[in-house]
């Protein structure tokens, strides 16, 4: 077949290389067994329907956050170095939907920030960053509402690594 | 309202896409401007930083990039196969849809009706529209396609027909609902998504494009044809496996991040060949680069396509990306070749067929040259402070420095980023109001040597 002739020719093999990428690259690690597993972390993090948790979740994306915030813990030197907390697994973000990774980290990373904040310090730090933090470039989140600050910070409190 | 006028379907697809090019790079100046001052146009929840920036990335690359490549297509098919594009109607009417769509778009994510997932931000319904959109426009070229007088097929039209098979494959993976999916699972589909629209629709077309204009420009065929065509094969190999590279070093088996550096690596084949492609087409013809605006946007997007697909493979290893992930370095690269490459390509294309569409000379030729001049500086300032605040960032989370300090240390290179940032954007009221004068006040245009060449 003269390829420089045949449209159909190029349509068919170009579908046949894409479809080979996304069977190796998506199909297949529905077939893995560390992709798909569970953990003690993954079902804290599945909130029930209505908790102040799912709110704040649900929030969480409404305003952004994962613009500027990662949730994910690598196992390289700068997250160890920075003292986050435990290095992530795929099984830790089965309950994610969607996922929150993240791909900057304008601000610090908050996969376990429950564990290392308080409910009070998160509450004043959404309504004036900068009062509480000096020189921080994070947005005032006072236009929330009251319940819709306490679902926030309701939230960032669980996140942390199940006992 | 839908016209039948031969090219009004391209013509109105890049002229709003020029208005979206406006609006959606603002919201990427508001964002710049939010990370300098926080409460810059702050107090307002439509106005939040987590929302303008959705708008921003959508607008950018739903409606400005993927406008221009549309119109692209529906001016070079045509052109190419001697053939009038099937539909100018349907084309028209999928302009106008594709322009409520997106309207539609920004008042959604001003309310903060997020999917959340990065580049995918658009909630189902609009997902489906885009699906349709994307339809529609496949059907208008593989059907000028089929109709076609001439039977060679040049290999831009090869691109093309690769980037409207690829782009609902790619659609269509990074838009499944998260809650069938979620979790790890998702995350590497929404990076199959976030890279390969970019190396299958922006690229593919923005390359189909590149090789339209360069004997145009020049006067001169492509150096090989062959070699072209290694490079469509080799990029339809290799780019649909580069998702997981995104997430080296992230929660995803060690297998899949290694289907997705190596094929990074093996990219640097089909973007030689272009690259060897321009050179050699330009060899004997640097000097028109002088004189010519169009040939100097040309070059400029290849050094740039050039270095971000170096980039690319060098921060897709485990080493480096433990360094510059997360970090400033990212924005820096993610814009070289939306920007610096492809966008560049589009403004060549809309300077090269207004006038052939329109019958006006291009208004003002020192407005062209700012608009390259200001481009190119703006992106570099961007770039660089970009980068060597993304290096210095990296080091020192790496040395466990507390985060405000880094924030610190970035702060003149985020203030130098707006800057370049502002060049940028006003370098496209130079090219907005150089194509708005050229229909309202444009001299005569002849036809000149350039039409007489084949591609």
């Amino acid at each position: 077949m003269d390829m420089e002739k045949s449209a159909l020719g190029i349509f068919i093999a170009a579908l046949v290389l894409f479809m080979m990428g996304t069977f190796a690259t998506i199909i297949l690690p529905f077939y893995d067994d560390e992709m798909m597993a569970t953990n003690k972390n993954s079902e804290a993090r599945a909130y029930a329907d209505g908790s102040a948790e799912a709110s704040g979740r649900e929030i969480y994306i409404r305003e952004g956050c994962n613009t500027c915030h990662t949730q994910v813990v690598r196992p390289v030197k700068a997250d160890l170095a920075m003292n986050i907390g435990p290095v992530t697994v795929p099984a830790d973000y089965q309950n994610d939907s969607p996922h929150l990774w993240g791909s900057n980290r304008t601000g610090p990373d908050l996969m376990w920030v429950g564990a290392r904040t308080s409910a009070e310090w998160n509450l004043e730090h959404l309504k004036d960053p900068q009062k509480v933090v000096d020189g921080s470039i994070m947005p005032s989140y006072d236009y929330l509402s009251e319940t819709d600050l306490n679902d926030l910070v309701a939230y960032l409190m669980s996140l942390k690594p199940a006992q | 309202m839908l016209s039948n006028a031969e090219h009004s379907a391209a013509k109105n697809f890049w002229y709003t896409a020029i208005g979206w090019l406006l609006i959606s790079m603002l919201a990427g100046l508001v964002v710049a401007f939010k990370q300098v001052w926080p409460e810059f146009m702050g107090g307002s929840e439509y106005l939040t930083y987590g929302r303008v920036r959705p708008i921003h990335t959508n607008g950018v690359l739903l409606a400005w990039l993927s406008m221009v490549n549309v119109g692209c297509m529906f001016y070079i098919v045509p052109k190419l196969l001697r053939t009038k594009l099937w539909s100018e109607k349907l084309g028209n009417f999928t302009c106008v849809l594709w322009n409520l769509g997106i309207t539609a778009g920004v008042v959604i994510l001003a309310t903060g009706y997020s999917t959340g997932v990065e580049y995918a931000e658009l909630p189902l319904w609009l997902d489906i529209l885009v699906a349709v959109l994307a339809i529609l426009v496949a059907v208008n070229v593989f059907m000028t396609i089929k109709n076609r007088k001439e039977q060679q097929l040049y290999v831009s039209i090869w691109y093309f027909v690769g980037s409207l098979i690829w782009l609902p494959g790619v659609w269509i993976v990074g838009n499944v609902p998260a809650p069938l999916v979620g979790g790890a699972i998702q995350a590497n589909m929404n990076w199959f998504y976030g890279h390969n629209v970019l190396g299958l629709w922006f690229t593919t077309v923005g390359i189909g494009t590149m090789y339209y204009l360069l004997p145009k420009l020049t006067g001169k065929p492509i150096y090989s044809h062959k070699l072209s065509l290694i490079g469509f094969w080799t990029i339809g190999t290799f780019y649909v496996w580069n998702g997981p590279h995104h997430l080296v070093n992230s929660p995803i088996p060690f297998w899949l991040q290694k289907a997705g550096i190596i094929p990074s690596i093996l990219l640097i084949i089909p973007v030689w060949t272009v690259l060897a492609n321009v050179i050699g087409t330009m060899k004997g013809q640097w000097h028109q680069v002088r004189d010519n605006v169009n040939l100097k946007f040309l070059m400029t997007a290849m050094i740039f396509y050039l270095m971000a697909c170096l980039q690319g493979p060098f921060q897709a290893l485990m080493s480096v990306s433990a360094v510059i992930k997360y970090t400033h370095w990212v924005p820096g690269h993610a814009h070289m070749a939306p920007f610096g490459a492809f966008s560049f390509i589009g403004f060549i294309m809309i300077y090269f067929a207004v006038p052939r569409i329109s019958g006006k000379e291009i208004y003002s030729k020192v407005a062209q040259n700012w608009h390259y001049y200001l481009s190119v500086v703006g992106f570099l300032v961007f770039a660089f402070s970009m980068w060597i605040a993304g290096v210095m960032q990296g080091f020192a989370w790496m040395d466990g420095l507390p985060f405000m300090e880094t924030v610190n240390m970035t702060r003149p290179f985020v203030a130098v980023r707006a800057v370049g940032g502002t060049l940028m954007i006003v370098a496209q009221f130079f090219f907005a109001w150089n194509i708005f004068m050229t229909l309202k006040a444009g001299r005569h245009y002849e036809v000149d040597k350039s039409e007489l060449v084949s591609a």
